[in-house]
């Protein structure tokens, strides 16, 4: 019985010692790197990570997703060290950015307009620009007013300030805050888009190229000059496929040296298999 | 001594975290109804980039999935603790608990996986939508995260009913019905109202389970009692926004307006929740 009291009562001394250390804890964690942003560039940064941790051991990387407004945001609120950004960032966005940050371009990547399988099995081959626009305007609703079934159509519009948004609304529909009066849903990120128009039979959405599969098909563009491309890397690197953007890290001008070590991998060949690995082109 | 000061002091960092916190929504919001007035509350457009911040098809949204939330769990909680306490015999009594206790401890992103994964397959086939995503999924989600609450505070209400209530209603030769709709709701009824508004409170701030099946659309249903179009409430907006709203810009503040909106909404209901019980404890 004494002895249980005892023991008991170390317990208790026990937890109290490491509440109260608790702060200590993390500070004796040697150097740690936070990274927050698009969902597109976060497979890299999670990959690149990975390996860069391999040599280094002593550095902790943490990657979330959230979006290129949100990892935009949290970088300027000191809460990461490392924004992610599929889109560039706006002009209320860089004043607040000013002279502290800089933008490091990493990748290109396409956005996709994906669709259903569905729908490419029903006669739908590509679409023009115009007609994509009047899809998210809400003039065009069923897939047979463009070659397939007779389905209503489920547009899937993003978050406002997603970067995938931002691109594929400057490109098709003229501004990159425009409105979507067509859609039917709003989404976030990458994966969530992509399950929803996995689960749908006639679903159109916006996707970066990396992220199709199998049920989530990617329709080729049909442009004013006649051609169709497809959101392949080649039609990105020679410049025929027009809905395509700059993956980027905002990051402070003036950072540690773990950070600036890190920062210095990114931008080394070292980086190129994460990003080929993750389907996106590096920059050379 | 020292417990006495502990629990004082515990008391006074409660009401000082209630106050702090309302204090800063206020104060964070203050600005945008400075700028804008009273009138988004009423407008339908949400655009940020434009600078338009109606909340209507947030409040609207709010509004019906709380209220298909409550019309379908209301019953349906009420009838499970009317057999839980007056009909089966108390060594069920253990289980049933452990059954509500588990249904309400489910966290409710696992609600929301299991709306994504179920409920919104099945409302697509069913009723022929696009996607499933509407008013009627949150509401249906919610029914099920409200009726834990619903069932156990209902169970108190009639459990507190006094047992000679019951032997004079028997005495009467009231049959089983007129006993229940005459003698033990009625009683029970203060107990059962503080319950259906303190789960009105719970649905309304539940977020993330909404967010993953509503849509999250700013529109408002058309017409107004279409269920099955996608929507958006209060609670899905500040979750989806949040994260992207820089910190003291008007969508910023337009957001904190929202949070606000909808604490006092959630107070309001607590403090109805609690007054009638003090008029009882009074009389």
């Amino acid at each position: 019985m004494v002895f249980g009291c005892r023991l008991y009562r170390m317990l208790n001394r026990i937890i109290l010692a490491c509440i109260l250390l608790l702060p200590f804890q993390f500070s004796l964690a040697e150097s740690t790197i936070s990274i927050a942003g698009s969902s597109t560039v976060l497979p890299v940064m999670s990959d690149a990570a990975q390996t860069y941790k391999n040599d280094n051991p002593s550095t902790n990387i943490t990657v979330s997703g959230g979006g290129s407004g949100t990892g935009i945001n949290a970088v300027i609120n000191g809460i990461v060290d490392i924004g992610m950004t599929s889109r560039q960032p706006t002009e209320a966005e860089w004043v607040k950015l000013s002279e502290k940050f800089e933008l490091i371009d990493i990748a290109r990547d396409a956005v996709a307009i994906a669709v259903s399988k569905a729908v490419i099995k029903s006669g739908v081959s590509s679409l023009s620009l115009e007609q994509i626009a009047d899809i998210y305007r809400g003039k065009i609703k069923n897939w047979k007013d463009v070659g397939g079934f007779d389905e209503e159509i489920l547009v899937i519009d993003k978050e406002p300030s997603r970067g995938t948004r931002h691109v594929f609304a400057e490109v098709v529909l003229g501004d990159a805050k425009a409105r979507a009066p067509g859609a039917s849903l709003i989404s976030g990120s990458n994966n969530e888009e992509r399950s929803i128009i996995t689960r749908s039979n006639q679903a159109i959405g916006m996707l970066s190229h990396a992220w199709l599969n199998d049920d989530v098909r990617g329709i080729t563009l049909k442009l004013d000059n006649g051609d169709t491309v497809s959101a392949s890397p080649e039609h990105v690197l020679d410049g025929s496929y027009p809905i395509q953007r700059s993956l980027s890290l905002i990051v402070a001008k003036n950072r540690s040296e773990a950070l600036q070590s890190f920062i210095a991998f990114l931008q080394s060949p070292a980086l190129v298999p994460s990003i080929e690995k993750n389907g996106y082109l590096p920059l050379n | 001594m020292l417990l006495r000061s502990w629990i004082t002091f515990s008391v006074i960092f409660s009401l000082a975290l209630v106050l702090i916190f309302v204090g800063f929504l206020v104060s964070a919001s203050l600005p945008f109804f400075l700028d804008y007035g009273l009138s988004p509350i009423v407008s339908s457009e949400w655009y940020p980039y434009e600078d338009l911040y109606g909340f209507l098809p947030a409040l609207v949204g709010s509004a019906w999935a709380i209220v298909i939330a409550l019309a379908i769990a209301l019953p349906c909680g009420l009838a499970a603790a009317i057999v839980s306490v007056e009909i089966l015999p108390q060594r069920y009594h253990g289980l049933i608990n452990l059954c509500i206790d588990i249904l309400a401890g489910i966290p409710s992103v696992v609600y929301g996986l299991l709306g994504i994964a179920l409920l919104l397959p099945w409302l697509k086939n069913n009723l022929d939508l696009l996607s499933g995503h509407s008013l009627l999924a949150a509401g249906l989600l919610l029914a099920v995260m409200i009726l834990p609450t619903i069932t156990r505070l209902s169970q108190d209400a009639l459990r507190d009913v006094d047992n000679s209530y019951r032997e004079a209603a028997s005495s009467l030769g009231l049959d089983w019905s007129q006993r229940l709709f005459s003698v033990l709701l009625p009683q029970a009824w203060p107990g059962i109202r503080s319950a259906s508004l303190l789960a009105t409170g719970r649905g309304l701030g539940e977020t993330i389970a909404v967010m993953l099946v509503v849509g999250s659309i700013d529109r408002i249903p058309e017409p107004w009692y279409n269920l099955l179009a996608p929507a958006q409430t209060i609670t899905s907006r500040i979750g989806r926004e949040m994260g992207e709203a820089s910190v003291g810009s008007s969508q910023w503040s337009a957001l904190m307006a929202c949070g606000l909106v909808l604490t006092l909404c959630v107070m309001l209901l607590s403090i109805l929740a609690h007054a009638p019980r003090k008029r009882l404890a009074r009389g």
